[in-house]
């Protein structure tokens, strides 16, 4: 019964969001949000989404989001929301930072915040997450625990932050292992989890037995690659996601977008905003390794240790994830 | 198994596993184009079978029942287009696109209403590779052909029977003829739109089962859009196949060893351009295509209306 309940909701909010309502015209500061993918991807857009639901829960705004794939979609929605007068628009990836510039020479006042954006232009601001931090902790317990020497990497696309993180976890990995051998496939996609799966088990087949990912909903292939071969594990990304796998995921390099988004709600609702380039790493806890709980019992004391002072290192500047610039 | 053809049987096995649910969709949309109808909403039938065997073998615990569902899925969205583009007599091709696009958006909808957020999603159990007793230790072939989850075998059957259909009985030839000239075909009292009706929605049962094999014999789990296409890279192979059984099942296999090449050449840190090798299954689709043209005869009446 309650599943058809279900379906008549799911049918009616459907035909609702069809026939376009008017938005309600609202008081206050209303904050937008526009992913580049689903935000049912256990990742990168659902933790948008649950930073976007974290802004409406606890400081009180009316929040809206869209889903907007192309270029061409993503600018229209970037603009959609400055017409309506929203006062923050989130636009979540590299890809929204040249539209969200074009989009702000026509509306001055509103804020565009860009995650994985590179620079502050008029009210354009970005929010940068240095992933590279967390996926060189990751790296360091694949370095330390691969057996074969050999660990792969499948992005979803080749952009900047998922470059960055792919270099991160290969210079962790070879601070323990100097000889490590390392992999990596783009899928060109970062809905495909079948391309994915068939992405890792071509690494497998060549001895890789450490896999790391940045593809979304893609990814969750990767994990089932791992599920099916003994003696692989495999370490999530942007979310923690030891639940796709408990037996298998050692750890995961974890954004925690919702933290990041709802400190900048918060200056722009308190008035006290000024575009700047807003970096999180491992130091306030946005960025982290979240090591499998499961696992506690079989990583070596020597890996932990490395992975503490390794830690303090990265955070008092000492150590660079992406090596010397 | 020596070790040196081990990377070549884990490549051919690669290649038919990804060739598996190309090819149960191509199936499918041979049965609609060889009736005359070109069937665009392929790609959201096998769409729709991804979701419907995630949540059927997802609800019973039980993975055939989860195809079964996935084949119903992919049913009723060609049902909606085959009253759309037969009954209702709209173009073949809008109605085609705008079912595949109706099925991203229903599925992802219910996706999201069916897990509310969390993160496992749908996981399901997958169809264990079946090896047969004695076909399975041929060397080489054996591993390949003969270790593969339940689906590929049956995908097998499911061609033989279709080829058996349409050269063999009365009913493939009616359907053959209402595809290449439905009016002499109506004159000698076939019924062209209630046949075209029914290759097209046993086509996209086929092509549900195809996506329901991608969820419960390979990733395991449903994620949106996770199709990425695969229903028009199986009318590309109808086209590539000739509009034969046997000769889609080549090129569904062709199609899934360039796609096992790529990622094979991508893991192996060669000094190319990882596009390059993104772009080499499409590449050889093309160069395939080049070379069967002039030899290639699409039925007459494909895409067009029957009144």
């Amino acid at each position: 019964m309650s599943r058809i309940r279900h379906l008549i909701v799911a049918g009616a909010t459907f035909f609702a969001a069809a026939c376009g309502r008017a938005p309600e015209v609202t008081k206050g500061m209303r904050v937008a949000l526009i992913t580049p993918g689903s935000v049912a991807d256990a990742a990168w857009n659902a933790g948008a989404y649950a930073g976007l639901t974290m802004i409406k829960d606890s400081l009180g705004l009316a929040v809206s989001h869209q889903e907007a794939r192309t270029p061409g979609a993503q600018e229209e929605a970037l603009r959609a929301y400055a017409a309506q007068g929203y006062d923050l628009v989130f636009g979540h990836g590299f890809e929204f930072q040249q539209p969200a510039e074009r989009v702000s020479a026509e509306y001055p006042k509103v804020v565009f915040i860009i995650t994985s954006g590179e620079r502050v232009k008029g009210n354009v601001a970005p929010l940068i997450f240095r992933l590279e931090e967390g996926t060189f902790l990751a790296g360091i317990v694949a370095g330390g625990m691969s057996k074969s020497g050999k660990i792969g990497f499948v992005g979803g696309i080749e952009l900047p932050p998922i470059r960055n993180g792919y270099q991160g976890w290969v210079n962790g990995a070879r601070s323990m292992n100097g000889k490590i051998e390392t992999r990596i496939t783009y899928l060109n996609s970062f809905d495909d989890a079948a391309a994915g799966r068939e992405a890792a088990l071509a690494m497998i087949r060549l001895g890789v037995d450490m896999l790391h990912h940045n593809a979304d909903e893609a990814g969750k292939g990767v994990f089932q690659a791992a599920k099916e071969s003994p003696g692989v594990f495999v370490f999530g990304a942007n979310a923690d996601q030891s639940a796709l796998a408990p037996d298998r995921v050692l750890g995961s390099a974890v954004i925690d977008l919702p933290r990041a988004f709802l400190a900048v709600a918060r200056e722009v609702k308190a008035g006290r905003f000024s575009p700047k380039v807003e970096s999180f790493g491992l130091e306030g806890g946005v960025i982290r390794y979240q090591p499998n709980p499961a696992f506690g019992g079989s990583i070596p004391a020597a890996i932990k240790a490395r992975l503490i002072t390794a830690q303090d290192s990265i955070v008092a500047g000492t150590l660079r994830p992406l090596g010397a610039r | 198994m020596s070790g040196s053809i081990a990377p070549l049987v884990g490549f051919l096995a690669a290649a038919v596993r990804i060739g598996t649910p190309l090819l149960w969709a191509a199936a499918g949309e041979v049965l609609a184009e060889r009736a005359g109808v070109i069937n665009l909403s392929v790609e959201g039938s096998m769409l729709a079978g991804c979701l419907g065997a995630a949540i059927g073998a997802h609800a019973s615990g039980n993975p055939w029942v989860g195809m079964a569902a996935g084949l119903v899925a992919g049913a009723i969205i060609a049902l909606g287009f085959a009253a759309v583009a037969i009954w209702a007599r709209t173009d073949q091709i809008i109605a085609g696109t705008a079912l595949t696009m109706a099925s991203v958006g229903v599925t992802g909808l219910i996706y999201r209403q069916a897990t509310s957020g969390q993160v496992t999603g749908l996981s399901v159990i997958t169809l264990e590779p079946l090896a047969i007793p004695g076909l399975h230790s041929i060397p080489l072939l054996g591993p390949v052909l003969f270790a593969q989850p339940l689906p590929t075998y049956l995908v097998g059957g499911a061609v033989l029977f279709i080829w058996f259909v349409l050269y063999r009985t009365t009913l493939g030839l009616r359907l053959r003829a209402a595809g290449e000239a439905a009016g002499a075909a109506r004159a000698h009292g076939v019924r062209v739109r209630l046949i075209q009706t029914g290759a097209v929605v046993v086509g996209g049962a086929l092509a549900g089962f195809g996506g329901a094999t991608l969820v419960l014999a390979q990733v395991g789990t449903f994620a949106e859009r996770m199709t990425a296409g695969r229903g028009f890279i199986a009318i590309a192979i109808v086209v590539l196949g000739r509009w034969h059984p046997a000769g889609i099942a080549l090129a569904a296999l062709l199609f899934g060893a360039a796609t096992a090449l790529q990622y094979v050449f991508q893991a192996m840190a060669l000094a190319v351009p990882y596009q390059f090798f993104l772009m080499l299954p499409y590449l050889l689709a093309l160069a395939a295509l080049t070379g069967v043209a002039g030899r290639v005869r699409a039925p007459a009446g494909l895409g067009r209306t029957v009144d």
